[in-house]
């Protein structure tokens, strides 16, 4: 039964559950649950909508969620052409709320947080230069034979250090107890524990040098809110007289301190929706907390349960629960299935990895061609997305005319060709820096760089004009210097762009004055962006040379003289840590960017599931994969021992490795399936990237559901 | 349909508990061994989300298995791939590790780096170790030798040294002892030792050179696997209750750790069953794989005993020929010690009626040459003797190998057998089809470095079009084509002709603009394509030149594969640009590399595909594998050496110090500092030397026998100098005298 929306000039289809939320009094006080898919935060940018329309000023409303992509659906709201004018909305994490108070409290807490120079400023660390100063504490250490006993990549030991003093931060608890809750529920041998208490070392050596330093950390940005500032008073009258209404979305992807503070703020809100997803808490490895958000339960007058899906089929309703009983249960499933039953479902077999792509591909072309999908309503889901499979998925995406966008938040900076030419580009412009490129790496720039510039040419112009030896400052020769035979091979076009391009790098060195993020945009706008150059109406190029800009103006706003670096060396230690891999500029990439287009989604299962947006059809790549049930960050962090429900003093047992693991499958694929309108493809894979063989949970599981089919449909093998 | 002979059904008919199998040569114990995992799955032995392990030696066998149990399986009906898994150790290992990497300290994405990558890796910091540490070389190397002579002689200092290191680092790794551990026991007994400090020094260094790339080599992964299962109860248990049933194949070459792992997965109750030859054991040099755990196992209270001693692979004549080696062995060998190096029971021709009844016995069957010759001389009779064999069109449906004890001969050979225009088919390192796909990559990317080198270009177009198919025709004309690119000098004008011009006139050839057109426009167009991608990170290149050129699954897999590997290297080498990744994979196309493919070839090598052809390969890789016509060479006293006054042994090297085998000496001091055996630690120089002498002559009685039961109707067995001292090998002496006899009296 569809209502009709009745605040607004123009009708929205809404059904009347959602319409009995949007139009709840302006002093109610709501908890609104149900599964992904019926129609919650719509209901929820509704009600934002509502409450301006009605006059409430935008600014006194906070919008609250887990992580800024579950925000798509309210500021989608806000951007519509027929909103309501008003001032806008805060629309907030929880991280980003702490961030913004200490911002105007700095004065009044910084000594009492402890920081060593409580009348300079503080500056906040993106999770980036967070790694970029552990990484300068902690190589001495390493040198000391620290973590001897692990077999990890050195950036990843940073970021797992980080995770546990933002695990501490999130859950409440002081950064000196991480060791001893990690040992007190280690089971394996004791001598393994001494990682735990090295990494906790770290974790404290980073902190004093945070404090000494008045730097922020993710960690130290909570802690510092939820000790320090919450419970002051001015503090606390500033939130509850500037925000008077609330709409908490995804409460379930929150963390215990967010709730904490919210339990606490929500009698003084005029009025409050809060809204869980029954069945999440995907971002549980980054400590949210769905038993924390159960408080709410209590804590709210009125309760909604929206139970009617608007996506998932009754036949994929059927699906979600025969996976997860065969997930969880562990016993032969025997009641889902009937002779006649449709199956929302298909399980393809294939050897080898190229197969099962060029499989995909067909199919998805398929389904566009004769199916009628539009590309947005397709996923491509896998438990990884490697580089390697990312650019092969791509290569033949673009070989079918197939619109695509891949999220992979770890896809690194330095791996970006136009990145690369900037870089190099740098080194030429400022040969002083002492960073020679290679040959290669000259002609990979060239050829970056120049238009229509192919490879013989860019070869050519590196071997002759590319002479560091002959004169170190001045380490590309004029194109006058190649006799006239050559440069009539080179072609004068491409010569002359060669020459304003060594001009302006000879020209244009950086300056002691200048920004190194400043003297990429220059270089972007004043040559390389030109018609005549390779990046001329290149978006996908420009956007990673944006990303690169803005990875160093955070890492440069970062680090002061202080830091020993001028301004000058800040730009020689980025390139040096970019290309090292500490710098990833994993936080920056923006979500907007990536998914604003009519196109085929491919991404990491779980970053499918941070977007929230239901498709058409779901492609699971290697349902075998170990990826789909093994805990992230290993071995240097728990979730669930870093977590509230954790008993005290209990010991982490197999039995919980596999309860979680099972449970967390079930979540996921569960999560999967209501965000799945018509069909999901699953792909098993006889040897995954490395060329093993893997037999994973989802894959059993799914055996385990085809056997039920197969024996009511009397198939005799497969 | 397999129909069991009745030793085979006693067999069928477990139902649990453990049992031991000695099968011998060809008497279908993979078949036996696979229709048991069927037959357990048929009767409901396992629940839903159990299955049977299936434990073997080599990624050859996994495929076999789990072909013949999907056989089985679908011939009753039903569901394939469900309820059994088929791993190596390793593989097995891979698992365990995989699914639990938080109880033995590794991230979730580890990787995994190959034999060569970290036989690299010992290499470089070995040569550095002796560099700065010239204590070493003045120990070992005896005082009279020119020491550059020793540095720069195949096999020489560096290759002793970095052997040494990489056998101390493996064997360290199976007795689970880290660096550390073997320091302080070291300390303990106060034990100094020039070359036991270098090895743990050299794997100390070598192991931190692993974590910094989150990697684990192949013996890491089996040790963290073992650890993981100790250190978790509950793990374990979860395990067991997955694999209900542990079948084991090869279990003579098992090693100490794998049977520490299966005997924990198995548990005191749980059923194993065992399969094996102990006469088969071939691996145990300077490893701890060893066939007393099978022969022990066998002798276990509780242990049901069966044996397989029918075999219906060889003629009567060659059956007889390897059970007199056993025979002579047991009772006449003059070295007492060794006389056990080979076990009963003896191989028994299959009974009338048996569905694989053995092959009739041919007039001169076997021939055994006793007269002396050198290497050179035993090829080129080799060569002769098979082209004649060929000649005769009966024979050219038949399989042939040739066998030599160590892979350079085998090239040798495999070249002398090109030379010579016959066909073969080689398994040393990598199969022909993955070098030939290493070796298009490679010559793509030597030119992709040099990309106005038409030289560059002319190779990597002529190592492309060959990989294909081509009638002689076609062969002509790219011969005729690769020459004229040769020449062309300004590949610009071929690749991006300035407008009004054609690419083709730049081609100054016979040929008519459209012939050029088809065989050159497509590999020009692709290779625009490829210009393009070189600012691409390597891996990215890679696969997209694999997908450009190959189509075939198992060659767009390797692709895959190789892209991967080559991704792994810039990771290790920073420094590298598209000349050095073109170098990593000439390793694997020359041959230099081990390198598995997904070819059939591959994982599933049948010589009956190869008819006609002669396959060359080491001893080692025939195992398993049965041909027509078996050539076996170099069976002389240094590659099969007796623990005689006058054997030579391959671990004594002649600049070493009298009577000394390094690798022993400190692999004996390793063992005894894991069993913290003090008494073992006295033994006086050269001891451990001897020993090694013992366990290495019996193992070449082995390997003997199992060259000699890959046979099925023929087999010529021949010897050669060497370097000019060798002789006849003992035992092939003693065959040859009672060959000799018996083809006189017949």
């Amino acid at each position: 039964m569809n209502a009709k929306y009745t605040y607004s000039s123009e009708k929205f289809d809404l059904t009347t559950e959602q319409d009995s939320v949007i139009n709840s009094s302006l002093n109610a006080c709501m908890l609104l649950s149900g599964e992904a898919g019926t129609g919650k935060s719509t209901a929820g940018a509704f009600r934002l909508r509502c409450l301006i329309e009605q006059g409430v000023p935008g600014d006194s409303i906070l919008i609250l969620v887990p992580q800024r992509s579950l925000a798509a659906p309210y500021f989608t709201q806000i951007q519509s052409h027929d909103f309501p004018s008003s001032s806008m909305p805060s629309i907030l994490t929880f991280g980003g709320l702490a961030q913004r108070m200490i911002s105007l409290f700095w004065p009044i807490i910084a000594k009492n947080a402890g920081f060593s120079f409580p009348n300079k400023p503080c500056r906040f660390l993106t999770l980036e230069t967070a790694q970029y100063y552990l990484a300068t504490i902690f190589d001495p250490l390493l040198q000391q034979g620290y973590f001897d006993s692990l077999t990890i990549d050195p950036n990843r030991l940073y970021s797992q250090i980080i995770d546990n003093l933002n695990k501490s931060a999130v859950v409440g608890f002081p950064p000196s107890e991480i060791s001893r809750r990690l040992t007190q529920a280690w089971a394996g041998k004791p001598s393994q524990t001494v990682i735990y208490q090295q990494g906790q070392e770290c974790a404290l050596l980073f902190r004093d040098y945070c404090l000494k330093n008045n730097l922020l950390d993710f960690s130290l940005q909570l802690s510092v809110f939820v000790d320090n500032l919450w419970p002051s008073l001015v503090c606390k009258e500033y939130l509850q007289q500037t925000y008077r209404h609330l709409i908490y979305d995804n409460i379930e992807e929150d963390i215990p301190v967010a709730h904490d503070v919210i339990e606490e703020w929500l009698p003084k809100f005029d009025s409050a929706l809060l809204i869980q997803d029954t069945g999440g808490g995907y971002r549980s490895f980054l400590g949210a907390d769905p038993q924390s958000s159960q408080r709410f339960f209590n804590l709210c007058s009125n309760k909604l349960i929206f139970s009617n899906s608007q996506v998932k089929t009754s036949e994929l309703d059927t699906l979600e629960s025969a996976l997860g009983e065969s997930l969880l249960e562990h016993k032969l499933i025997n009641q889902y299935y009937s002779r006649n039953s449709v199956l929302p479902f298909s399980v393809l077999s294939f050897r080898f990895y190229p197969e099962v792509l060029d499989w995909v591909v067909r199919e998805i072309q398929e389904l566009i061609d004769k199916e009628l999908a539009e590309p947005f309503e397709i996923a491509v889901l896998t438990p990884f997305l490697s580089d390697a499979l990312r650019f092969s998925f791509s290569a033949r995406f673009s070989e079918a005319d197939i619109p695509f966008s891949t999220y992979r938040p770890s896809r690194s900076l330095s791996d970006e060709p136009a990145v690369q030419t900037i870089l190099t580009l740098a080194k030429l412009a400022n040969p002083g820096w002492g960073l020679k490129p290679t040959q290669q790496e000259v002609r990979s720039a060239f050829l970056g760089s120049i238009a229509n510039c192919d490879l013989i040419r860019a070869d050519l112009l590196s071997r002759m004009l590319y002479r560091p030896s002959d004169d170190p400052a001045k380490p590309l020769k004029s194109f006058d210097n190649v006799n006239h035979e050559m440069q009539s091979r080179i072609t004068f076009t491409i010569g002359e762009k060669f020459e304003s391009l060594r001009v302006w790098l000879f020209e244009n060195s950086i300056k002691n004055t200048e920004f190194f993020d400043h003297w990429i945009s220059r270089l972007f706008g004043e040559i390389l962006s030109q018609p005549g150059f390779a990046l001329h109406n290149d978006f996908d190029s420009a956007n990673a040379v944006s990303r690169l800009i803005e990875s160093h103006r955070k890492f440069r706003q970062v680090l002061q003289p202080t830091d020993g670096l001028q301004i000058t060396g800040s730009a020689q230690e980025y390139i040096r840590v970019l290309e090292q891999g500490i710098l990833a500029a994993q936080s920056l990439t923006t979500w907007n960017e990536q998914t604003n287009t009519n196109a085929v989604f491919l991404s990491p299962a779980f970053s499918f599931l941070m977007t929230n947006r239901p498709v058409k059809y779901q492609f699971w790549i290697d349902i075998g994969s170990q990826g789909w049930w093994s805990r992230l960050d290993q071995p240097l962090t728990q979730p669930f021992v870093l977590n509230r429900n954790w008993p005290d003093g209990k010991i982490w047992t197999d039995f919980d490795e596999v309860y979680n693991n099972q449970h967390t499958l079930a979540r996921i694929t569960a999560g999967l399936i209501r965000r799945c309108r018509s069909h999901i493809f699953m792909c098993t894979l006889g040897y995954n990237e490395q060329g093993m063989e893997e037999r994973g949970a989802l894959l059993m599981a799914m055996q385990n559901i085809l056997r039920q089919v197969n024996f009511v449909r009397e198939v005799p093998h497969v | 349909m397999f129909k069991p002979r009745l030793n085979q059904i006693e067999i069928l008919e477990y139902e649990k508990g453990k049992m031991g199998i000695s099968a011998v040569p060809g008497s279908g114990k993979t078949h036996t061994l696979s229709a048991l995992a069927a037959n357990l799955i048929l009767r409901e032995k396992i629940g839903n989300e159990q299955e049977i392990l299936i434990v073997t030696l080599v990624n050859s066998a996994v495929d076999n298995f789990s072909s013949r149990i999907a056989g089985f399986i679908r011939e009753a009906g039903l569901l394939e791939n469900v309820g059994y898994r088929v791993r190596t150790l390793h593989g097995l290992a891979h698992d365990i590790v995989r699914e639990r990497p938080d109880l033995v300290g590794v991230s979730n994405q580890f990787s995994i780096i190959d034999e060569t990558e970290s036989f690299r890796m010992i290499d470089q910091i070995s040569t550095e170790y002796s560099r700065v540490h010239s204590e070493v070389e003045d120990f070992l190397i005896k005082p009279d030798v020119d020491r550059n002579k020793a540095h720069r002689s195949r096999n020489g200092w560096n290759s002793l040294i970095t052997s040494l290191n990489q056998s101390f680092i493996n064997q360290a790794k199976d007795l689970d002892l880290e660096p550390d551990e073997i320091r302080l026991r070291m300390n303990k007994h106060q034990l100094k030792d020039i070359l036991l400090e270098m090895a743990v020094e050299v794997y100390a260094q070598y192991q931190r050179g692993l974590k910094y790339r989150n990697a684990l080599d192949f013996a890491d992964l089996i040790r963290l696997a073992y650890r993981a299962l100790i250190s978790d109860q509950q793990y374990l248990e979860r395990l067991r209750s997955r694999w209900p049933y542990i079948l084991e194949d090869e279990a003579q070459d098992s090693s100490r750790t794998q049977e520490q792992i299966l005997r924990l997965l198995t548990g005191p109750d749980g059923n194993w069953v065992r399969v094996g030859d102990p006469n088969q054991a071939i691996y145990e040099t300077f490893t701890t794989a060893n066939p007393k755990y099978l022969r022990s196992f066998l002798k276990e209270p509780g242990v049901t005993a069966r044996s397989l001693p029918h075999s219906g692979r060889s003629s009567r004549c060659i059956i007889n020929l390897a059970n007199s080696l056993v025979m002579w062995t047991r009772e006449n060998h003059p070295v007492h010690e060794l006389r056990s190096s080979l076990d009963l029971p003896l191989i028994l021709p299959t009974p009338p009626g048996d569905p694989q009844p053995n092959p009739p016995d041919l007039p001169n069957a076997i021939y055994i040459k006793y007269t002396k010759s050198t290497a050179d001389e035993e090829i080129r009779n080799v060569v002769s003797s098979i082209k004649r064999f060929l000649e005769k069109e009966e024979n050219q449906q038949k399989t042939i190998a040739v066998l030599c004890p160590i892979g350079l001969h085998g090239e040798k050979v495999a070249q002398a057998l090109q030379n010579a225009g016959v066909e073969i088919v080689e398994m040393l390192k990598s199969t022909q089809t993955t070098r030939t796909t290493a070796r298009v990559l490679e010559k793509i990317l030597l030119y992709l470095a040099n990309p106005s080198d038409p030289k560059n270009f002319a190779q990597a177009f002529s190592t492309y079009k060959n990989s294909l198919e081509h009638n002689d025709e076609e062969k002509q004309l790219l011969q005729s084509i690769t020459s004229t690119i040769r020449k062309c000098r300004n590949l610009e004008d071929l690749f991006y002709p300035a407008l009004g011009s054609t690419w083709q006139t730049c081609i100054e050839s016979s040929l008519r603009a459209d012939q050029i057109t088809e065989l050159l426009g497509d590999f020009r167009e692709k290779c625009i394509r490829w210009h393009q991608a070189t600012i691409l990170p390597i891996d990215q290149l890679v696969l997209t030149i694999t997908n450009d050129l190959f189509t075939n699954p198992a060659d767009l897999a390797l692709g895959y594969k190789l892209a991967l590997l080559l991704e792994f290297s810039a990771e290790l080498h920073p420094e590298y640009e598209l000349a050095d990744f073109a170098m990593e994979l000439s390793d694997i196309s020359g041959n230099a590399r081990k390198f598995s493919g997904f070819s059939d070839e591959d994982t599933r090598f049948d010589p009956d595909m190869h008819k006609g052809k002669v396959f060359v390969s080491t001893f080692h890789k025939a195992k398993g594998l049965e041909w027509d016509r078996v050539y076996l060479l170099s069976v002389n006293n240094y590659d099969f050496p007796s623990a005689q006054s006058d054997d030579k042994y391959i671990g004594e090297k002649w600049f070493i110090r009298e009577n000394f085998d390094p690798q022993a000496e400190v692999l004996s001091k390793l063992d005894s500092l894991s069993k913290n055996d003090i008494s073992q630690l006295l033994l006086p120089p050269g001891e451990a030397t001897l020993k090694a002498r013992l366990e290495y002559s019996a193992e070449r009685l082995r390997l003997l026998f199992v060259g000699i039961t890959r046979a099925r109707e023929s087999l010529m067995i021949s010897w050669n100098t060497g370097k000019g001292e060798s002789r006849i090998a003992l035992p092939l002496e003693s065959l040859y005298t009672i060959w000799k006899g018996t083809h006189e009296t017949a």
